[in-house]
């Protein structure tokens, strides 16, 4: 694809909805009021593993301003979540810290959360499982009901399996001169969205219907599980999404909070808002995938790759969210981030009664890039190569077909590492000599991710309306929808492109189910693109229709008109384009100036192996990041990371640079400082007291080097964007600080105590060292 | 959160409004930053909240000069104490720990004198006065006052030796004797701000024209109960030379204060790191 001058793609724009956002203007959830609303609350399990005895709500219920009191015993609804094994309300057992038990709707916040307090439940305690290895022994007990692990993987504590596989494995470990096997542990880490969950429901009596005011990032699937929750029609939900403080993934799946506020809002015959506090929401709001990685890689004498195997546990926690496929991804990394000749993957996500992980930017490939990029270090050094070099040698090119079968149209891999490798001075930092109080070191990371959407439902389309007013106003009806990442902004910026209409003139419509046309959601970095390609085509068949109408009223034969400043122009010829629109309307064929469209991306869904080109194309990264290690403290200090990422092509930059940096901070956190820390299944650190979110202060200078390869699936060639740049950086932060101290870290985060902890045995080994020679010496 | 507010802009309210409510549960509030937390947690009942913010008694809110003493009046911000050019200059070590705590905004509120109230073994500001050898000037509802060194109003986590007509009014420094200091903080946290300190050090050290240390002020913030003053690391100073402390002594100096420190484990640190990291920072003060 070539390179098309474009006159607002590419440059900066700022985002549509920055002002309100940044003026207090900005409607979230936490702002609406309705007349009549009711507030709820609910009340959680005390332990996180007991029976529950008995359930006495009288209290409660008598008690001034409850309108209603719900437990498991007065609802009639389906469970929820990915597998289906979680009940919205629990009686009979609790498996985790976040159970809810029983829920209040009051006149206000206070008198619920109260009235929580007066429900009395007895418990009969039980000692729980919080060691996914632990409940993969025969004696471990069955810790989900509903779980179908014994019928379908051979041990009753697997919530899901995944094997994946490709090449001669045996045949590349004969080939391999050097072979790497480590063990890798994950934390549990939180996405720590700004604005804390939130739902309004909203049920009419009168005809049934149900609205709510919800912050999921994917409304029509959402739409779909409160239906089958609640055992209603989904037509008669509608949702819809005040502005969303923060989504990051946490809000893929639907959780019991939600279909609980619509129950107490049916059951009340009033609206209901649920708000969470900021303690609530570290304990009950979704976590990264806990996951213990065992990674064995070959090279052969060269360093190109021959083989990797991974054997992956993970804990799944009490319930299995969307979180339980994040595999999808991983096993896609492990078999086609850089050249793989043979992979063998296997993962298995394991019930406990810890709370369960769901998903979050990025959906395992963190994970899986942190433990593929240590064990390329590790390689290297094994054979006496630079680290650069033996990635160049092996990253993916232009023209591959890995051995899951995705199709590499475009590659910007090889261009991304060479300007990371160049621009940080990396081969300099690298091999300086390590000395003093502070230690300077710099390493590396790549990565691969979808950047065409995934096909993992039925279908990654996205419906587009478009409205041109008889004042030539232009109102685009998205399907996809704005979470923050800046998709609104960059729709709107298509539509001037293309048909000259000032941003002024633009309104995006992308808040409500019953109005827009269908999409799958805002998950893997798709929406730009989908919605994009969505917009495109709808623009395309307005064209075709005020072309035809300007080419009639000015009596002249062509299909060729060009869209500037509000007008339509060919060669001498030029025509408002707003006239045109009212002549389309008030003039034969009296039609209005709306079109509508459906994109699918031409991705396919892979087979049952695995195997199959799952996204319209991909995006590569690399990232050089260089720390300083204080040898007193052992803390870890980022002074500056370098991003270079195929995106395609490069829509908005400031948008484009604002999820670099975004991306940077939450990967430096999960690098570094960022855990859950928990006690039998319950959380210790439920603040940003205790939770160590690194603040801007904390953040180093992003360099950004975008890298264009014009991919022709995309919008203008541009390729998916936003999960990308927290994908590797975790894994180049380990390999900076390795290089700084000469001591590897297998588990995440590497904090300041487990620096000086490695320091001080280093040393003793030191020490030791020297008895020996001592001995040997005297002996 | 559920309680009653009494606002004082005189010293003879305040004194009135500690004296009413002898028999009430009551607190004192004056920048709320630790105890907007503290009540949201507690779920206290029948509370009075006694609010100082606006008492407008100079003793109480500013920084004044009186003989060989600097008094910092108990409402003195931490942004007071960052923007005071004398403290800035004489007193580094408690200049340092006030641009250490949390962020500028929280600095704008939290006050001295609800730091030292507080009685975190962790504050920051107080651990910067316990090596000041601060003391604490002591007002109550009779209008008497009483003086106490700062090292001994802490008594324990969240226990000062208040009682309960009581209220802390400011805090005096002795004058520098020497224009010849050597003095810092050094906070060891996870993050660059917002943040609590895992373990810190505090050290104010004077010296002769020649680099003879005369006088030292040493503590160590979170590693106890309260904020120790190291006297023994401060003893083991005193006569050597500031710009010839070998690496032996640097080492013995830092064992010294460590004798000080009885951490415990909790989710921030482990008490072996807090050991560590306290004798690598007491060592490393004295490197170039």
């Amino acid at each position: 694809m070539m390179k098309k001058e474009l006159k607002v793609i590419g440059k900066s724009t700022k985002k549509l909805d920055g002002k309100a956002r940044v003026s207090g203007q900005a409607v979230y959830g936490h702002d609406i009021e309705l007349p009549n609303m009711l507030h709820g609350s609910i009340l959680r399990t005390k332990y996180p593993c007991a029976e529950i005895i008995s359930i006495d709500t009288s209290k409660a219920e008598v008690f001034e301003g409850v309108e209603c009191v719900i437990t498991a015993n007065d609802i009639d609804v389906n469970n929820i979540s990915y597998k289906r094994d979680h009940p919205i309300l629990k009686k009979g057992t609790v498996n985790c810290n976040r159970d809810e038990i029983a829920a209040v709707a009051a006149r206000n916040k206070e008198i619920a959360d109260k009235a929580i307090q007066l429900i009395e439940v007895k418990y009969k305690v039980k000692d729980g499982i919080y060691d996914p290895f632990e409940a993969l022994k025969d004696d471990a007990p069955r810790v989900n009901e509903f779980g179908k692990g014994a019928e379908k993987f051979g041990n009753k504590n697997i919530a899901e399996s995944f094997h994946y596989e490709h090449g001669d494995l045996e045949g590349q470990k004969a080939k391999s001169k050097v072979i790497i096997k480590k063990s890798y542990e994950l934390p549990r880490v939180t996405h720590a969205c700004m604005a804390t969950s939130n739902i309004t429901a909203d049920f009419n009596q009168l005809d049934g219907r149900l609205t709510l005011w919800s912050s999921t990032q994917v409304p029509f699937l959402y739409q779909r599980d409160i239906a089958h929750a609640l055992k209603m029609a989904p037509s008669l939900i509608r949702v819809i999404q005040p502005i969303i403080g923060g989504g990051f993934g946490s809000k893929l799946d639907m959780h019991p909070f939600e279909p609980i506020c619509a129950l107490l809002s049916i059951k009340s015959g009033k609206p209901v808002q649920i708000l969470f506090s900021r303690e609530e929401e570290f304990i009950l709001s979704p976590t990264r995938q806990p996951m213990v990685i065992e990674l064995t890689t070959g090279a052969d004498e060269n360093g190109k790759f021959t083989f990797r195997e991974v054997e992956i546990i993970k804990d799944n926690g009490a319930y299995t969210s969307w979180g339980a496929t994040t595999p999808f991804v991983m096993m896609q990394t492990y078999s086609s981030l850089y050249q793989v000749p043979a992979c063998k993957f296997d993962s298995h996500a394991i019930y406990t009664n810890n709370p369960f992980a769901g998903s979050f930017r990025g959906y395992g490939n963190p994970q899986a890039t942190f433990s593929i990029e240590t064990n390329i270090d590790l390689m290297a050094e094994e054979l006496g190569m630079d680290k650069g070099e033996i990635r160049l040698i092996n990253a993916n090119y232009k023209g591959e077909i890995t051995g899951q079968g995705l199709i590499y149209k475009t590659c910007g891999a090889i261009p991304a590492l060479e300007t990371v490798i160049r621009k940080s001075g990396f081969d300099q930092i690298v091999n300086e000599p390590k000395t003093g109080r502070y230690l300077r070191g710099i390493g590396l990371g790549s990565m691969l991710h979808v950047g065409g959407g995934a096909k993992i439902y039925r279908s990654d389309g996205c419906g587009t309306i478009l409205k041109l007013d008889d004042y030539g106003y232009l109102t685009i009806v998205t399907g996809s929808n704005e979470i923050g990442q800046g998709s609104e902004t960059v729709l709107a910026m298509i539509a001037i492109e293309e048909l000259g209409i000032p941003m002024d003139k633009i309104k995006v419509i992308n808040t409500d189910t019953d109005v827009k046309p269908w999409d799958v959601g805002v998950h893997a970095s798709r929406t730009s693109f989908v919605a994009g390609n969505s917009l495109l085509g709808a623009i395309k068949l307005l064209k075709e229709k005020l072309n035809s109408k300007a080419s009639e009223l000015l009596d002249i034969e062509t299909e060729n008109w060009d869209y500037m400043d509000g007008k339509m122009y060919f060669g001498e010829f030029e025509i408002n384009l707003d006239k045109v629109a009212r002549e389309i309307h008030f003039g034969p064929p009296h039609e209005l100036c709306t079109v509508s469209y459906f994109y699918e991306p031409p991705s396919s869904f892979q087979d049952k192996e695995y195997k199959g080109d799952v996204s319209g194309n991909y995006a590569f990264a690399s990232q050089a990041i260089e720390v300083e290690v204080d040898t007193v403290t052992g803390n870890i200090n980022v002074l500056s990371v370098h991003v270079s990422q195929d995106v395609g092509r490069v829509l908005n930059p400031i948008g484009l640079q604002g999820q670099m940096e975004g991306g940077v901070a939450t990967g430096a956190g999960y690098a570094l400082t960022e855990e859950m820390i928990y006690e039998k299944g319950m959380l210790k650190n439920p603040s940003f007291h205790g939770y160590k979110l690194l603040t801007t202060t904390d953040m180093p200078p992003v360099h950004f080097y975008p890298i264009e390869t014009y991919d022709e699936a995309g919008p203008y060639g541009s390729k998916g964007a936003g999960e990308a740049p927290l994908i590797p950086t975790a894994a180049a932060i380990a390999n900076a600080v390795s290089n700084a101290l000469g001591v590897r870290f297998y588990s995440l985060p590497i904090t300041a105590e487990k620096v000086l902890k490695a320091l001080s045995e280093k040393k003793n080994e030191l020490k030791l060292e020297r008895v020996y020679f001592k001995m040997s010496v005297e002996t | 959160m559920d309680f009653d507010v009494i606002n004082v802009t005189t010293t003879d309210e305040l004194c009135s409004a500690i004296a009413g409510n002898l028999n009430n549960n009551f607190r004192i509030g004056a920048g709320y930053t630790d105890l907007i937390l503290e009540l949201k947690q507690a779920r206290v009942q029948d509370l009075t909240i006694i609010n100082i913010a606006q008492l407008e008694d100079p003793s109480f809110n500013s920084i004044i000069e009186k003989g060989d003493h600097i008094i910092l009046g108990a409402l003195v911000t931490a942004s007071d104490l960052v923007d005071n050019k004398k403290i800035k200059e004489e007193y580094p070590v408690l200049y340092e720990s006030a641009l250490s705590v949390a962020s500028t905004q929280i600095r704008n509120s939290a006050t001295v004198g609800g730091n030292i109230c507080n009685a975190s073994p962790a504050a920051d500001m107080s651990a910067a006065l316990v090596a000041l050898q601060a003391i604490c000037n002591i007002l109550d509802s009779d209008g008497r006052e009483r003086n106490e060194p700062l090292v001994s109003f802490i008594k324990g986590v969240r226990k000062t030796s208040l009682v309960k007509n009581e209220i802390l009014k400011s805090i005096s420094i002795p004058k520098n004797s020497s224009s010849h200091i050597k003095s810092g903080f050094e906070k060891v946290g996870t993050r660059k701000s917002m943040e609590i300190s895992i373990v810190s050090l505090s050290y104010h050290i004077q010296c002769s024209s020649e680099g003879t240390i005369e006088k030292a002020g040493v503590s160590c913030g979170a590693v106890a109960t309260t904020i120790p003053f190291a006297s023994s690391a401060c003893n083991f100073l005193i006569g050597k030379n500031i710009d010839a402390i070998s690496e032996i002594e640097r080492i013995g100096f830092a064992k010294k204060v460590l004798e000080y420190a009885i951490p415990i484990s909790d989710i921030r640190a482990s008490a072996w790191y807090r050991k560590e990291v306290l004798f690598n920072i007491s060592k490393s003060i004295f490197e170039s």
